[in-house]
This record gives structure tokens, C-alpha cells and sequence, in this order.
């Protein structure tokens, strides 16, 4: 148990640290799959039909949109994001992203409060598009209905649905 | 098909593509419906308003609609943009006594000037039919066939003749519904549009989307020919299937439930401005401080269209001014709340610095 624990810490300093990634590319193979596994368990992200994902940690769900959506966005010019402490449904319209001259809607994966929005993002709309599911994230909700996320799909799921001519 | 212009290599496969794709949905099933809109309106309020009711209440999948309308004069500013970086309306005291109307548009992209030598085209389609390179082909095809004028679609999905704009494009994606539409110039007023967009120069930092000004011309100077009554029947032709005819639109209540609330919610100061992302306004200026003249910097933060905060910078450092003008909508109406303090005898309640500071915001809103 211990051991896990400190394991898990580990990793979470592996996925802050650029230093340290940079490191671990020449160091061993034991701390290489140290990172992979971490990532998997830390950093699942559930997508939806229209293209967001959502991260759950405990009780928060961090929200973006996927590399396929900001690939068929375009540059993005500015985001419109909702404002903390907003009550959210699943699916409801929470905001917009402006690319190329087309304002596209945002919709929420899940449901809560919003406890966080991406301030950076706002300010640099442009890391939606080098970086959606890092520094690109746009909110973050303190999740009401965990079962929701079930109905969500999961990478493979998600990767096997773009390759479908229903998205 | 005898429309096709055998001569012009460039011609046939965009008609081509134009019957494969658009007349069937993805499952290659369903023919879609294609009918064209005129409304009767002129008011940009309500047209904005009737587009907006069609994008919340209608079912596009199998039925796509084209929507024409034309305005009198107005400014319409895009969806995430600065009414007071983008918009002159007080410039055309001459066409309306308080200036033109300016309204805020659901779409994203930048600013434009209508008046009713200009044709505004909106497409609507499910947003998984939404496709806007192919409703502008659709255009410049019409075009080209009864008028012979060739028309260029830019990088940036505008309407171009040897670089010039002739149409300006914006769009709206959501859910299940999206719309693209396009202005159209015929024979707007080039005066008045140059005086509606010009920029002034001041300080206002903001990340809201910016205009990319344009040289601009009217299609009737390519042609004379061009009407706003004969383009309106060359698209609407171009799109709607041959068996339809055009509907007039009359947009009131009874036809569309809701439209006036939303018309209403359209026009009001919270939506035109009180919806510009947050920014800032810097004046410098020489001014007294301790009674020295200095150079001093005044600089007003906006937020939702209200005052947030002010700060005065001085030569030894900032200032964080309060007043009680926080909250306040950033409009012409706080000189006038300023100068009530000013008259009479409770001129000696204000002090020296206060004075300085109603000083500063008059020289800021004098120059928005």
C-alpha cells in the first residue's frame, strides 16, 4: 500500500516536471513504463459524441476537447468560457470557442459546478490548439452525477468512433 | 443543363460535385428538402431574431433553408467582439439623428456595415451538413452564370474580386443546428461604411476577436446590371429545388412564438454591450499632480460593459483610484453622473485629486 502511494506520487511529479520528462527519456526502462502506466490510471479521459472529454479525479472532472475537434476548429481566436460557480447539466451549452470566423458552442460532458475555468486559455486561445489536453483544458466541475461518465466513451471506444462516418 | 458554360474548364466540376452531394444526406436515402426565405423586415433586430428562432426551433436534417434579408443602415459586430474598438455609430449623425443601430450578432468573425444596397444570405443546414466553402460556391456559380462575373473564394472564406471583398462571411455551429451567412454588397453606401468601421486611435487592450479591414466594391460597379431584387432571385434559384417557389416571411409573434422576446433580448445594452470581453482603456496625458504638470497615465478596466476598476499612474508609482463609479456602465451617461458633484456647492466637498480623476475619465470617454 505504501509502496503504491509513493508510486503514485512519483508519477504525478513525472507529469508536472518538464525537466524530469526530459530526463526520463534517456534514463531506464523501469521508470519509461513508470510514466506509461501512471498516465493510464491518473489521466483516463472520457469523450463525448460532440468531441469534449472529461479527466476525473475523485470528485472533480477537468473538461476539454479532443485533437479531432481542434484539428477541425482551426485556429482558435477566443474562448468563451463559463463562469465559476455555474450550476451545469450534462450537455448543456456552456460556452463558445471562435475559429476562423464560426462561433462553435460548447457543451458540457457532465454535470456540476463549475470550480475553475482555464484562465490562460482565455488569455492564449492558441493552446487549444498546440496542447488540448494539457495546458488547453477549459474547466474544471465538481462532478454531481458520477454514473455519467459510464455512458461516456473511453480512448479506444472514441478512437474506433472517428474512424466511423457518424461524427 | 444548359446553363453549363462548356468554355470554362473551372465551371463543370464544381456543378458536378454540387448534384452529388447536396441533394442526398449521408446515408444516401433522404432527398433534402430545399426551400428559400425572404423576410420582410428590414430591422436588424428582428432578422437577427428571426434567424435565431429558426436556429433554436427548426429541424434541419432533411430540410435546409436559405434565408434572405436586408437591413436599413446599422453596424453588426460579431458574437466575441468591442462595440467601442469596432463601431462608429455616432459618425453617421447625418443618416440617423442618435447614429445607426448597432447589434450584436450570434455568429463569430468581425464588423460590418448594411444598408439595403447590401444582401445578407443565410444558410441553414444540420451541423453535420453545415458547409461553408460549398454554400460560397454555390454563390460565386450563380453569379458567374447570369452575370459572367468570376468571384474568388479567399483563405479566409471570403467573397473576392482581384482581392477585393465583396461579401463578408460568419458562422454559428451548435446542436444539433448551424448557420453560415454572408453579406453581399450590391450598391451599399462606401461613404458611410468607411465612416461606420473606422477605427480611432486609442489604447484598448483586449483579446476580443478583431476586424481585418478590407478594401471593399460593390458588385454593381463590376455590372450594372446587379439589383438587390435580381441577385436575391439569382441565389434563391441557384439553391432551392426547381419544383419550390420563393416564401415570403413576415416576422411577427403569431408566425413565430418567442421572436419578440428574443428581438428584445437583441436589442438591449446588456447584449450589445454589456456581452464584450473584458478590457481596458489607457489615456496618456500632461496633467497636474501635487500641483506640478506631469505626464500621467490614466487607465480604466472593463468588465461585462461596467467599470471595474481604475488606475492612475503617476511618476512615483500606480494608484488604485475608488470611486464609486464601479459598477457603472461605460457610456457617455458617467461625464453627465461626474459633472453633477462639480455644480453648485458641493464643489467643495471635491478635493484636488478628485478632481484629477473626473479629469482623466473625461479625457477617456471623450476619446471612446
Amino acid at each position: 500500500m505504501v509502496i503504491s502511494r509513493v508510486v503514485v506520487r512519483a508519477a504525478r511529479l513525472v507529469n508536472k516536471s518538464p525537466i524530469f520528462n526530459q530526463i526520463t527519456t534517456n534514463s531506464s526502462l523501469q521508470t519509461v513504463r513508470l510514466i506509461s502506466t501512471s498516465r493510464c490510471n491518473l489521466a483516463e479521459r472520457f469523450y463525448t459524441d460532440k468531441h469534449e472529454w472529461v479527466q476525473v479525479e475523485g470528485k472533480i472532472g477537468v473538461i476539454g476537447i479532443s485533437q479531432y475537434a481542434q484539428e477541425a476548429l482551426g485556429d482558435v481566436v477566443y474562448a468563451q468560457l463559463p463562469d465559476v460557480d455555474t450550476q451545469l447539466k450534462q450537455k448543456d451549452e456552456c460556452g463558445a470557442l471562435e475559429s476562423v470566423k464560426a462561433a462553435s458552442e460548447l457543451f458540457s460532458p457532465v454535470s456540476g459546478r463549475v470550480i475553475e475555468k482555464n484562465t490562460e486559455v482565455e488569455d492564449s486561445p492558441s493552446l487549444i490548439n498546440t496542447s488540448c489536453y494539457e495546458k488547453g483544458w477549459l474547466f474544471k466541475v465538481e462532478l454531481t452525477n458520477k454514473k455519467e461518465i459510464s455512458a461516456l466513451m473511453n480512448e479506444a471506444q472514441y478512437t474506433e468512433f472517428l474512424k466511423s462516418d457518424h461524427h | 443543363m444548359t446553363f453549363i458554360q462548356p468554355t470554362i474548364t473551372k465551371v463543370q466540376p464544381l456543378l458536378a460535385r454540387h448534384f452529388s452531394t447536396v441533394t442526398k444526406t449521408s446515408n444516401n436515402t433522404n432527398i433534402i428538402k430545399r426551400s428559400v426565405l425572404i423576410s420582410q423586415s428590414n430591422d436588424i433586430f428582428t432578422n437577427l431574431a428571426l434567424e435565431d428562432w429558426f436556429y433554436r426551433n427548426y429541424d434541419f436534417t432533411n430540410h435546409h433553408i436559405m434565408m434572405l434579408w436586408r437591413n436599413n443602415p446599422c453596424i453588426v459586430i460579431g458574437r466575441h467582439q468591442n462595440p467601442w474598438l469596432e463601431a462608429n455609430t455616432t459618425n453617421l449623425g447625418h443618416i440617423a439623428e442618435n447614429g445607426v443601430q448597432l447589434a450584436r450578432r450570434n455568429s463569430g468573425g468581425g464588423t460590418v456595415y448594411h444598408d439595403r444596397g447590401n444582401l445578407n444570405v443565410t444558410f441553414f443546414t444540420g451541423r453535420k451538413e453545415y458547409n461553408r466553402r460549398h454554400n460560397l460556391e454555390l454563390i460565386t456559380r450563380a453569379i458567374f452564370k447570369e452575370y459572367g462575373i468570376k468571384i474568388d473564394i479567399s483563405p479566409r472564406e471570403d467573397l473576392c474580386i482581384n482581392n477585393i471583398k465583396v461579401s463578408g462571411t460568419a458562422a454559428k455551429l451548435g446542436q444539433p443546428s448551424a448557420y453560415h451567412h454572408c453579406t453581399l454588397l450590391v450598391n451599399v453606401d462606401k461613404a458611410n461604411l468607411s465612416r461606420a468601421l473606422q477605427k480611432r486611435e486609442y489604447e484598448i487592450k483586449t483579446n476580443a476577436t478583431k476586424s481585418v479591414k478590407s478594401q471593399i466594391v460593390n458588385l454593381c460597379e463590376l455590372n450594372p446590371r446587379i439589383t438587390i431584387d435580381d441577385l436575391l432571385y439569382v441565389i434563391g434559384r441557384e439553391y432551392m429545388n426547381p419544383q419550390n417557389s420563393f416564401q415570403i416571411i413576415n416576422p411577427t409573434e403569431q408566425q413565430f412564438p418567442g421572436i419578440t422576446e428574443i428581438r428584445d433580448t437583441l436589442r438591449d445594452w446588456e447584449w450589445c454591450y454589456g456581452k464584450t470581453p473584458k478590457f481596458s482603456v489607457t489615456k496618456s496625458f500632461i496633467g497636474n499632480f501635487n500641483s506640478i504638470s506631469k505626464n500621467l497615465k490614466f487607465t480604466i478596466n472593463i468588465e461585462q460593459g461596467r467599470i471595474n476598476d481604475m488606475i492612475l499612474y503617476v511618476p512615483s508609482g500606480e494608484e488604485k483610484v475608488i470611486t464609486s463609479l464601479k459598477g457603472q456602465k461605460f457610456t457617455e451617461d458617467i461625464i453627465n453622473c461626474l459633472e453633477c458633484p462639480l455644480s453648485g456647492e458641493e464643489n467643495n466637498l471635491v478635493d484636488d485629486k478628485d478632481r484629477l480623476v473626473i479629469e482623466c475619465i473625461r479625457k477617456v470617454m471623450i476619446s471612446v
